[in-house]
């Protein structure tokens, strides 16, 4: 096997054994890697009838093919599993470090079974592969586990640590690496937590891989560093970080500001860009392995009442999750609600979504002093967002943070009220931080039929929207109209495969944006060897989408839940997109039928399903 | 080209359109923090089809040709291309996407104009008006 190594760690915690397995090549060849690969693997070894905290639960990590090889952008690495927060499936990406040094280690990927009697860490050195005692780390924050390690094992060990948020199996809780780069989707956090395991370790002494042409890969690596660097949007990230057009974001009402009632503030948007960042906070830029593009952002709050010492600073989500989400622009609090999440092991996304949804709620009189324990909770106040609530939900300490820690769609069915429809999510996942109203039609259509739930990554629809995606040898050529209707289920069916190709191969989707649809398919040939042209790697894109349905499907998902809730479907009350209706069920029935999808369970039919390799499937679930 | 009779007509049009913004506070503070010396090259049109901002330090200048230092940006495009852009029927990022804008240097300043550009194309359309060109506005 060439480019994957074709090896994956399978751990059992409860029996303390370790067995490499080799999944069959066509799996690679069919589902890519990443999120992909870790579907196929989760079809075949998963109890579908385990609750994802219980040790039966599996928890994968997976490569794509393309980590450790010097490329820009393409040192991320997947995590899927049955998600806490969902019931459904669900997988997070994340960058950094851990997916190169896996790969050099000689593994595509882990998969995680059972549970450790006492807390523990999984150490992975080469060869050597280890289930450690670490019950000395249990209940620590994770910046003080992650320095820990690093003087335990040495600074080029890369890490992958929870915090008490996933200890305490709080459903959105993070698994962070290096304290910075975070699995943030979904709550897989929880489930390392459900395990016992809070950390794991990994170096490697080699550097060497395989691909399978190495000459002609070579040119084409080099050519696309240049390209990713150079390119304009990438300078800008380099520059002013992902919240760079924050302001220009604003201006056309893709900013959900206090929980997505409002898509227009000025003064919010100039406060949190990520120039004002820059301007006010930024010491440092850093980056994932080998990548050019620099987009992550070290920075220091020297003083006030949100002061935080040098260390990683928050990212677009982040500023708007705890700036204009909760109704603040005071991008210091950001900053600090971004630290103390990370410490905690929150996602930021849900976090702030789930809050936003309680200060609705809290205003309304459908949560009062009575369920929160007294807090008040009111909109710009982030001194009790991070001072009450923030450790609250972790810590799962009170009647506040127990039912904010159930996510906000949880949380609105515990309390009923009619609060279900202000909630921002789709399947349970809380909406990242663009309003589709704004932002782009199509994606209400992209984050309603994703299989993890309401996500701006699962595929590319938000550059498309925005007219950074051109891609004539698959059709994408159309003249971007993000408030309207136009071609957008046609458009999304090509998102979804590119979705499928992208987190499968774990390529950053800002880096990946300056690859033509050529280069994609010769990036494959020439790394894994697959002999693909474009139409059977944009058939393996679709085949991922299509298995993470299936799976979503024996979970008792079906069409009916490809939606939205009202808050996001009604039309804006301010700014670019107000008073515009959206035709959400018609782009959903038409998407639909191009995807050759049953309108009832909401899966491919199943000649389709045959038609794309997957019998095994169709037998399931037809 | 397709709206201009000659090089000399889009830089004229546009060195005006500059003033004009200038009148406009909101815009003025806006071209303020762009801070930078921005060549905007034309010459694809004509030798001479090229002006520039230097907004820097407060500056508020506009010239036609290439300004005599670094710029700190060069944004190429056709003359046509820029006259669909500052009526706002040009998507910058599509049009950067499909190499219809060529982009050296820093951008970061011009993202804080970007979302002003609706507001700018109001006042290109002013500036046709007042130099006698109607039939060039863009419905």
């Amino acid at each position: 096997m060439q480019g994957n190594t074709g090896k994956v760690i399978d751990v059992d915690l409860t029996g303390r054994s370790v067995k490499i397995a080799s999944p069959p090549d066509a799996w690679y060849h069919g589902y890519i890697g990443g999120s992909g690969l870790a579907a196929r693997l989760f079809w075949e070894m998963a109890h579908f009838d385990a609750d994802p905290l219980s040790p039966e639960a599996i928890l994968i990590f997976m490569n794509g093919p393309f980590a450790g090889l010097k490329l820009s952008g393409a040192s991320r690495s997947s995590v899927g599993g049955r998600s806490p927060l969902t019931g459904n499936w669900g997988d997070s990406s994340c960058g950094g470090y851990f997916g190169p040094e896996l790969r050099y280690a000689g593994y595509d990927g882990i998969v995680l079974r059972g549970r450790t009697a006492a807390p523990s860490l999984l150490l992975i050195e080469d060869d050597r592969i280890e289930i450690v005692d670490a019950p000395s780390y249990w209940g620590k924050g994770i910046e003080e586990v992650n320095s820990a390690l690093k003087e335990r094992f040495g600074k080029n060990h890369r890490t992958l640590v929870i915090g008490p948020a996933g200890e305490n199996m709080v459903r959105y809780a993070i698994i962070l690496s290096e304290f910075h780069h975070a699995f943030g989707r979904a709550g897989f956090g929880a489930v390392m937590g459900s395990k016992n395991l809070k950390a794991i370790v990994v170096n490697s002494s080699k550097k060497r891989m395989e691909v399978a042409d190495p000459v002609r890969f070579e040119k084409l690596r080099k050519e696309l560093n240049t390209r990713i660097k150079e390119n304009l949007t990438n300078s800008v990230f380099r520059e002013s970080g992902t919240a760079a057009n924050l302001e220009g974001g604003m201006f056309a009402g893709d900013v959900p500001i206090r929980n997505f009632t409002s898509n227009f503030s000025e003064d919010m948007g100039e406060a949190l860009s990520g120039i004002t960042l820059t301007e006010k906070f930024l010491t440092r830029r850093g980056a994932c392995e080998f990548c050019s593009v620099k987009c992550k952002r070290i920075v220091k709050v020297p003083k006030g009442p949100f002061a935080i010492p040098e260390g990683p600073g928050p990212e677009y989500e982040t500023i708007v999750a705890f700036g204009a989400l909760l109704g603040s622009k005071d991008l210091a609090a950001a900053c600090k609600a971004g630290r103390i999440c990370n410490d905690l092991g929150l996602d930021t996304i849900s976090t702030g979504g789930t809050i936003a949804w309680a200060m609705e709620a809290f205003e309304k009189g459908h949560l009062t002093g009575k369920d929160t324990g007294g807090v008040e909770l009111r909109w710009g106040d982030l001194e009790t967002v991070i001072d009450k609530v923030l450790p609250a939900i972790a810590r799962r300490e009170g009647m506040l943070g127990e039912l904010l820690s159930l996510g906000s769609a949880a949380a609105a069915q515990k309390i009923g009220k009619g609060s279900i429809d202000y909630t921002c999510q789709s399947k349970g996942l809380e909406a990242p931080m663009h309003d589709p109203r704004g932002g782009g039609h199509g994606m209400a259509l992209t984050y309603a039929v994703s299989a993890r739930g309401a996500c701006h990554v699962a595929d590319p629809m938000l550059h498309i929207e925005m007219g950074a995606c051109y891609y004539p040898e698959i059709g994408v050529v159309y003249d971007p109209d993000p408030m309207s209707d136009t071609h957008k289920p046609e458009v999304a069916v090509r998102s979804v495969e590119l979705g499928g190709i992208e987190n499968s191969a774990c390529f950053c989707q800002f880096a990946d944006r300056e690859l033509a649809i050529p280069e994609w398919v010769e990036l494959f040939n020439t790394v894994a060897g697959y002999g693909w042209d474009v139409e059977d790697m944009m058939r393996a894109g679709r085949r991922v989408f299509y298995l993470k349905r299936l799976i979503n499907y024996r979970y008792g998902r079906t069409a009916r839940d490809d939606t939205l809730p009202p808050r996001m479907l009604e039309p804006a009350r301010d700014g670019e997109p107000k008073g515009i209706e959206m035709n959400f069920s018609g782009m959903k029935e038409r998407f639909y039928e191009l995807m050759d999808m049953d309108p009832e369970k909401g899966i491919p039919r199943e000649a389709t399903l045959r038609e794309y390799g997957m019998e095994e499937q169709a037998q399931k679930v037809w | 080209m397709e709206y201009w009779k000659d090089e000399s007509e889009p830089i004229k049009a546009f060195l005006k359109l500059f003033e004009s913004t200038k009148e406009d506070k909101e815009l003025t503070d806006g071209l303020k923090k762009v801070n930078q010396l921005i060549w905007f090259d034309y010459t694809e049109d004509g030798p001479n089809c090229s002006y520039y901002w230097d907004c820097r330090g407060g500056k508020l200048e506009a010239a036609a040709g290439k300004p005599a230092e670094k710029p700190d940006l060069v944004m190429s495009l056709s003359a046509d291309n820029a006259h669909r852009s500052w009526s706002n029927k040009l998507n910058p990022v599509m049009a950067i996407t499909r190499r219809k804008i060529r982009v050296k240097g820093s951008a970061t300043g011009l993202l804080r104009l970007a979302p002003k550009l609706k507001k700018v194309a109001v006042h290109y359309e002013k500036v046709l008006k007042e130099l006698g060109w109607e039939d060039k506005i863009l419905k």
